[in-house]
Parts: C-alpha cells; sequence; structure tokens
C-alpha cells in the first residue's frame, strides 16, 4: 500500500511525515465543523436576537463566553506548555513543590472574583426575565403530545380582548409589546422555546409558568418543544408571529369573526363529513347542527391529553400539526418568511388562499395522519391509556371525502 | 452422658412432642396430626439410637484423653443458635401445616440462628484463646448485627408510636406526644448538663422508656384503633346526592345530613365539612378566588394583568389549581356549576346540574380545587344557570358561594 501524498510505503513512513499528516486531518476536522455551524436557514438561532428577552441573553452571553474562552485559553497553555516542557526525555523528575500559601491563596481569590463577575450580571439578567411587571398582554400556552395551544383570555391588554381566542402552532402576538406566556401542559412536561425570542421554559402539567415574550418587530420567529415528550417531540414545533398594532387587530377581529356556512357544494359536503368524522375531536365555533344547536367537540373522550387543535380558524396559520407541515406552498412560504417588516403583516393576514395552498401535505395528513407524524393510535396498544389516542388516529377517509373536507377545510378563516 | 448429636435430636423430639400437642389440641386436624407425630416418633427413636451409639464416637466413653488430648484443650462456650435453628424448623413446619405466616417468622428465625451458627463455628476454628475468637467474630457480625439490630428496635419503637397514636383521639394524640416530646427534649438536656451521671442511670432511664413504650403499643394495639370514619368529601356527598336520591333523603329527613346537594348549601355536613381548611401555600403559578369582605367574588390569575371584569378564563380540558381565600367572617364554600349533564340515576337517564366545590371553609381560611372542563362556555349559550346572577347574562358557568346571592363569578372557558 502505497502512501498517494508522500510516495512512501505506509510501513516506512517516517515520523515527522505521520504528525503533518495528523495535523492535517485535526485541522480539515476543525475546519468541516466549524463549517458545519454556518447555514443561509437558520431560523432558530440564538445569536440572532430579535426581542429584547433574547437581546439580554445574548449580550450576558458574549462577555461571558469570553471570560470562560480566556480562562480555558489559560488553563490549557499552561498545561500544554508544561506537557511540552517536561516530557520525559530521560531526565531527572522536576523539583516538587508543595505549600505556597501565597500562590495558593491568589489561585483561590482570583477564581472567585471571576465567578462573583460572571455572577452579578447573571443574576441581574434572570432577574429582569423574571420581571413581570411590565406585561401588557397575556397568552395562555398549553403544550401537549405534540403541539402547542394558544389562548387568549378575556383581558383589558393585547388591545382588549372581550371573547376569548383559542389558536394552535403559531402564537400571534403584537409586535413590540411585552407579552406574558402563561404556560401549563396537558400531559408530560414540554418546554417552550422560541430561540430569536427568549431562552426555553419547562410547561410542567399541574402548574403556571411565566415566559416573557416580546418580538421588536413584524415578522415570523420559529421555535420547537425542547423538552423530549415522547413519539413525535421532533415534531412538536411553533412560531411566534409579531404583527405590528393595527394588523394584529385585524388578525383578532377575524379570529372572532362568526362561523361562516359552506358556500360551494364539495365544501358543503365537507361540512357535514366534518361533523361526522372529525367534530368528536375538533372544535369549529359556531358549527350547529339541524335544530341550530352548537356542535361541542369532546375531546377529553378521545384523546389522551383531553384536546385537540381547534379549527375554526385554520387557514389563518401557516402551518398545521405542530407546525410541522406547511399550509402554503413552498414559493410563498419563502416569500412570508424573507419579508420586511413592513410587508410581513399583508402576507401573513392574506392567509391561505387557492392559488398558495399546499394541499399536498394536508390531504396526505387526512389520508393517513400517523404515517405522516408518528403518534399512537393504533387502537390495539391503547390499553394503557384506555382507548384514548395520542395524536390523530387514521380515519379511513375516501379520495372523495378528503376532497370534500379539503373544500371545506380551505374556507375556514 | 449425652453426646452432641442426641442432644440436638432431643431438642427437636422435644420440640416437634410440643408441636404434635399443639396442633392436635389447636388444630383438631387428623392429618397435619399424624404427620407430626410419625415426625415425633422418628426423632426420638433416631435421639435414642444416637445417644446408644454415642454419636458412634468411640472416644466418648474413654476418660484417659479428656485431659490430655488436643482436642480436649480448647472447648467452645456453649451457644444459642445451634437451639435457635432447630426451633426455627420447627416453626417452618409447625407453619406449614397450620397457618402459612408463620412459615415466614420461622424462615427469619432459620436464616438468622443459621447465619450466625455459621459465623460462630468459622470464628472457633480461629485458634484456642476464646477471646479472640469472641473477638474474630465481632468483627466479621457486628458490622451487620449493629445495624440491623437497631433498624428492628427502630422499627418496633416506631410500631408501638404508631398503635398509641392510632388508639388516642386526633386531638388527644398531639398532646400526648407534645408532651413526650418535651420530656425527651428534658432528659436530653439533663444528660447533656450532667456529664457525669452514670452510665448506668442513663441505660436504666432508656431501658425503662423503651420497654414503657413497647407495652404501651403492645396493649393499645391489642385493643385496636380509634374510629376512623370514611373520609368524605364533597364529591362523595355530591354524587350520592345525585347518584341515589331516594337514600338520600331520607338520610336527610333522618338528620344524618342537611338536605340538597351540598355544593349549593352553606350548611355543614358531617365528615367532609369537618376538615375544613386544608390551609394551602401561596403559590405562584396559582389561580385564586377570593370571597371578599362586602361577599362578592374576586379573582386572580397567574400573571399581572388585570383581566376584563367578564370573568376568569381557564384553559378547556386542562386541570387548573383554583385556590380559595374566604376573607368574608362566615363559613362558606366554594361551588361551580358547570350546566347540566345527563347521568343514569335508578336506571334513568336523568339531567343533573355538574358541580364541584370545597368544603366549608373558615374566616380567613383556604382551600385549593382542582377545576377541569371539558366542554366550552358556548356549549352553554343561552341556558340560565340557577347558580349565576339570574337574569340572561346569567348563562354559562359560574363560581359561587351558597348562601351569598352576592358572590358569582362567570367561568370563561374557550
Ligand atoms: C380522535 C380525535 C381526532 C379526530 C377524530 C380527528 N382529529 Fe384531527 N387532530 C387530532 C389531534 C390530536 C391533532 C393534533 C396532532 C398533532 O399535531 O400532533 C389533530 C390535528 C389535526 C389538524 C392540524 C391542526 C393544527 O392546527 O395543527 C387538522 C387540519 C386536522 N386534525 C383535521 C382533521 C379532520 C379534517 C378530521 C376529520 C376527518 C380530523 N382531524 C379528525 C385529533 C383528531
Ligand atoms: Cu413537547
Amino acid at each position: 500500500m502505497r502512501d498517494s501524498e508522500t510516495g512512501t510505503s505506509l510501513n516506512h513512513v517516517n515520523l515527522p511525515n505521520r504528525r503533518a499528516r495528523t495535523l492535517k486531518f485535526a485541522a480539515l476536522a476543525t475546519a468541516g465543523l466549524f463549517v458545519a455551524g454556518c447555514a443561509t436557514n437558520a431560523p432558530q438561532d440564538t445569536t440572532d436576537p430579535a426581542g429584547t428577552n433574547a437581546q439580554q441573553i445574548y449580550d450576558l452571553s458574549w462577555p461571558i463566553f469570553a471570560i470562560a474562552g480566556l480562562v480555558g485559553v489559560i488553563v490549557f497553555g499552561v498545561l500544554a506548555f508544561v506537557i511540552v516542557r517536561d516530557r520525559d526525555r530521560g531526565q531527572p523528575i522536576p523539583e516538587q513543590t508543595h505549600g505556597k500559601p501565597k500562590l495558593e491563596i491568589a489561585l483561590t481569590i482570583l477564581p472567585a472574583l471571576i465567578l462573583i463577575g460572571v455572577a452579578i450580571p447573571t443574576v441581574g439578567v434572570i432577574m429582569d426575565l423574571d420581571d413581570t411587571s411590565d406585561t401588557e398582554c397575556v397568552v395562555n400556552v398549553t403544550g401537549q403530545q405534540w403541539w402547542w395551544e394558544f389562548d387568549y383570555p378575556v383581558q383589558d391588554g393585547c388591545g382588549g380582548i372581550t371573547e376569548p381566542i383559542v389558536t394552535s402552532g403559531q402564537m400571534v402576538i403584537p409586535a413590540d409589546t411585552n407579552v406574558l406566556i402563561r404556560g401549563t401542559s396537558r400531559d408530560v412536561i414540554h418546554s417552550f422555546w422560541i430561540p430569536r425570542l427568549n431562552g426555553k421554559r419547562d410547561m410542567v402539567p399541574g402548574r403556571v409558568h411565566n415566559l416573557r415574550m416580546q418580538a421588536n418587530e413584524p415578522g415570523i420567529y420559529a421555535g420547537q418543544c425542547a423538552e423530549f415528550c415522547g413519539l413525535s417531540h421532533a415534531n412538536m414545533r411553533m412560531e411566534v408571529v409579531a404583527l405590528d398594532d393595527g394588523d394584529f387587530e385585524t388578525w383578532k377581529a377575524n379570529q372572532l369573526e362568526d362561523y361562516e356556512s359552506p358556500t360551494s357544494e364539495a365544501a358543503l359536503r365537507g361540512e357535514t363529513s366534518f361533523v361526522t368524522n372529525c367534530s368528536r375531536c375538533h372544535q369549529i365555533d359556531g358549527i350547529t347542527d339541524a335544530d341550530g344547536v352548537p356542535i361541542v367537540s369532546r375531546p377529553d373522550q378521545q384523546v389522551y391529553s383531553g384536546a385537540a387543535p381547534n379549527l375554526t380558524n385554520l387557514m389563518t396559520r401557516n402551518t398545521f400539526a405542530g407546525a410541522s407541515w406547511d399550509l402554503i406552498n413552498q414559493d410563498y412560504r419563502d416569500e412570508v418568511w424573507e419579508a420586511s417588516p413592513e410587508e410581513f403583516g399583508d402576507l401573513y393576514l392574506a392567509g391561505v388562499t387557492d392559488d398558495v395552498f399546499n394541499e399536498v401535505d394536508l390531504r396526505e395528513w387526512l389520508r393517513n395522519s400517523p404515517t405522516k407524524k408518528p403518534m399512537y393510535t393504533d387502537p390495539l396498544e391503547l390499553e394503557a391509556t384506555d382507548g384514548l389516542v395520542r395524536g390523530m388516529p387514521y380515519l379511513a377517509l375516501s379520495e372523495d371525502q378528503i376532497d370534500d373536507l379539503l373544500a371545506y377545510l380551505l374556507e375556514r378563516k | 452422658m449425652f453426646t452432641t448429636g442426641s442432644k440436638f435430636l432431643i431438642g427437636a423430639s422435644v420440640m416437634a412432642l410440643i408441636a404434635t400437642l399443639v396442633y392436635g389440641i389447636g388444630q383438631g386436624g387428623v392429618l397435619g396430626t399424624v404427620g407430626l407425630t410419625s415426625a415425633t416418633v422418628a426423632l426420638i427413636g433416631l435421639a435414642t439410637l444416637n445417644a446408644l451409639l454415642r454419636d458412634s464416637n468411640v472416644f466418648s466413653d474413654d476418660e484417659a484423653p479428656v485431659e490430655t488430648s488436643s482436642a480436649a484443650q480448647f472447648s467452645p462456650p456453649s451457644s444459642v443458635w445451634p437451639l435457635g435453628f432447630a426451633f426455627g424448623s420447627v416453626v417452618i413446619a409447625v407453619g406449614l401445616i397450620s397457618y402459612q405466616p408463620i412459615v415466614v417468622i420461622g424462615l427469619v428465625a432459620l436464616v438468622v440462628t443459621g447465619g450466625e451458627w455459621a459465623v460462630q463455628a468459622w470464628a472457633e476454628r480461629a485458634s484456642g484463646n476464646v477471646e479472640h475468637n469472641a473477638a474474630v467474630r465481632s468483627r466479621l457480625s457486628n458490622p451487620l448485627e449493629y445495624p440491623v439490630g437497631g433498624a428492628v428496635a427502630i422499627g418496633i419503637i416506631v410500631f408501638s408510636f404508631s398503635r398509641v397514636m392510632l388508639w388516642l383521639s386526633k386531638t388527644n394524640t398531639t398532646i400526648a406526644f407534645s408532651v413526650l416530646a418535651a420530656v425527651v427534649l428534658a432528659i436530653g438536656f439533663a444528660i447533656a448538663y450532667r456529664p457525669k451521671m452514670g452510665a448506668g442511670a442513663v441505660g436504666g432511664v432508656m431501658a425503662v422508656g423503651a420497654v414503657a413504650v413497647v407495652a404501651a403499643g403492645a396493649i393499645t394495639g391489642l385493643d385496636g384503633e380509634r374510629d376512623i370514619p370514611e373520609f368524605e368529601t364533597t364529591s362523595i356527598w355530591q354524587e350520592e346526592a345525585i347518584l341515589h336520591p331516594t337514600e338520600y333523603a331520607e338520610g336527610a329527613e333522618e338528620g344524618k345530613h342537611p338536605a340538597g346537594l351540598i355544593c349549593e348549601s352553606p350548611e355543614e355536613f358531617p365528615e367532609a365539612d369537618e376538615r375544613a381548611s386544608e390551609t394551602v401555600a401561596s403559590k405562584s403559578g396559582s389561580y385564586q378566588v377570593f370571597l371578599t369582605e362586602d361577599e362578592t367574588l374576586a379573582f386572580d390569575v397567574p400573571g399581572p394583568i388585570e383581566e376584563g371584569p367578564a370573568g376568569m378564563v381557564i384553559p378547556r380540558s386542562n386541570p387548573t389549581n383554583v385556590i380559595f381565600r374566604n376573607e368574608s367572617d362566615e363559613h362558606r364554600r366554594l361551588s361551580i356549576d358547570f350546566g347540566t349533564e345527563t347521568l343514569e340515576v335508578e336506571g334513568e337517564d336523568t339531567e343533573v346540574r355538574h358541580q364541584i366545590c370545597t368544603t366549608l371553609i373558615e374566616p380567613g381560611g383556604a382551600q385549593l380545587l382542582t377545576v377541569e372542563a371539558d366542554l366550552p362556555t358556548f356549549s352553554a349559550d343561552g341556558i340560565v344557570n340557577p347558580n349565576g346572577p339570574g337574569g340572561e347574562e346569567g348563562d354559562g358557568f359560574w363560581l359561587f358561594v351558597p348562601g351569598v346571592d352576592t358572590a358569582t363569578l362567570e367561568l370563561i372557558v374557550p
């Protein structure tokens, strides 16, 4: 076997050559690792803060990283120096010293001072991030396997909310406003994390956790559940959508609009199909039976967490099923994500229209949801939960039924 | 002279005989008695044979080497372990044919005495010096004996305490054990301030105390626990009233409890309301509802926003902890009326009110109520709730305080 670069036989490679090769490898690997950190499309970037809370964390982490890095370089430098200087060349063992009180005291005080220096700003930031006294808008956030629900309680905040609003996957907030998330979970521990807006916060069943959220400018900010929560943990994403005040008012008004009965034949059939197949889990506000009595979903009798997404305004969001798939096509998605803060609101509020509708993924979802997103819905494996599903089960719909349902759902905005 | 082997067999025979008598008389069982009798006869036979043959040891009646042979130089001290071991075996046998749980006692005795016996036998081969051998044994056994013995002793004392506590009434228990704790503390101080007090005195006090505790435990344990009534909750009362209306009405007529639904009643119900306020720590994450001094309901939800006056909003299908704080001057309970639900009552589908409530809370007290609303408020749109403030505005779900008309608060579930 020949070494291609040096042309010498590997068996006789001389030492300096081999060392050079190892070094080259190490350099390449490091560079590779470094380059892997670069990405053009990295929406979950803590080093690109988009709100005051994330900015505070970022401003704190740089100096601390610098201090820690400096300490690391010094320690490893000294270590390397000693290793090289005193490497074994057959010389006698160097002088062993013990008990140099001045040095020892100095080496105790110095790290203590460094730690204190780091702790003071850190504690300050922690307390700032915990402060809720400047809240201007409250949103209840509830995690469950494997999607997030956002409900807006009646309040004076958020520009005034007179009737509760419920949505999922995308949390819409007014930009440049201090929003307070009141988070909890319906089943296991989840963690809410929008890296560009704030740190993560665990959401524990039976407890309410506060988390500040603020985005400087209108835009869309990605995140995902940051606490392993079962099979589809990786598909439990969420997005925060910030709108300027006017657009947020429009969004609110739209969420509270009365139910609009379907217009087309297909959508009418879709409504009937929805009532038969879906309304036992999914709520659509305002839908009534033939006698005008509201149809009330009972997800508590079907789903382990006791909840399923409210579909009243499905097509005002851009994503579905834990923000894991798009309701809009790729081109429009790119447009929304790359929009300037001024253009963003209009693009987002346009919602899912006929020409930008990404039918493929939603069709696949209705055809067989558990193959699209891993969930515990196999009737044979539901003993532990008394027959309750975790996720949306396979519903054995025909393609015609799916066509009708899609027509109906497309009008839900 | 009885030889070593025959002693063991004679012991076993005697135990077997006793077992036969006890079992035979106590149980009147035929098969077991036959078995035990056979065992006794066999053991007696073996013992006799063994005594006659002197353990098949030809030297055992030869006087000459007794003083001079090396074997005669050291005789290990007598040991209780073989006796215990035999006892354990017999207890197991008795247990197997009479009362199974006894077997466990026998097994424990067998393992403990067998282990000790083995260790002792091993230690006795260490040297010809008794003291040295004892030290060898201790070195191996004490690290196990002390902790296990200590644990057993503590277990016995704790168990005795618990018997006494369950025998005394709730209040007396508190008093008795406060006094006891004070006495223990006083003795502790006394010992600490008089370091010269003899070890004997301290040991004596301890021993007397231990015996007193165990004796008290035994006596009270035999006498049995105080009456501990089934713990009745408000939800059990509510369920009783709804599911067994006839019986419930009879009970009310006989004066066993107030009439009507507990969640709609300002009166005190037996048991459920006797335990009143379970004081809860105020957690920042909890919803709070106050019955104010001027008898209205106010609420505070996590987060600083003063929410609109419309009502308290909780998420749907999600257990939410609500702390009720009674700031009025009366005993009051907080109730929630979620409208009607259909239940099968005495064989028929019946519309009943779906309500939950706290127990009666004393002025200044608090209690946690876990609220889960599976239906949204609009499912009760236009249906007037009799426990709301009345009128058209009174539809939906309502928090209310029985007996206080002014205290209502809408519960909104999206
Ligand atoms: C047994 C209950 C159940 C039934 C029946 C059901 N679903 Fe679902 N559905 C769910 C659950 C649970 C989710 C959330 C799954 C996830 O994201 O992990 C879901 C998610 C969805 C989503 C995504 C919503 C969002 O905002 O993320 C859509 C759309 C949907 N279902 C449509 C339907 C339609 C249409 C039907 C009737 C044909 C239907 N579902 C029947 C339980 C159900
Ligand atoms: Cu999760």
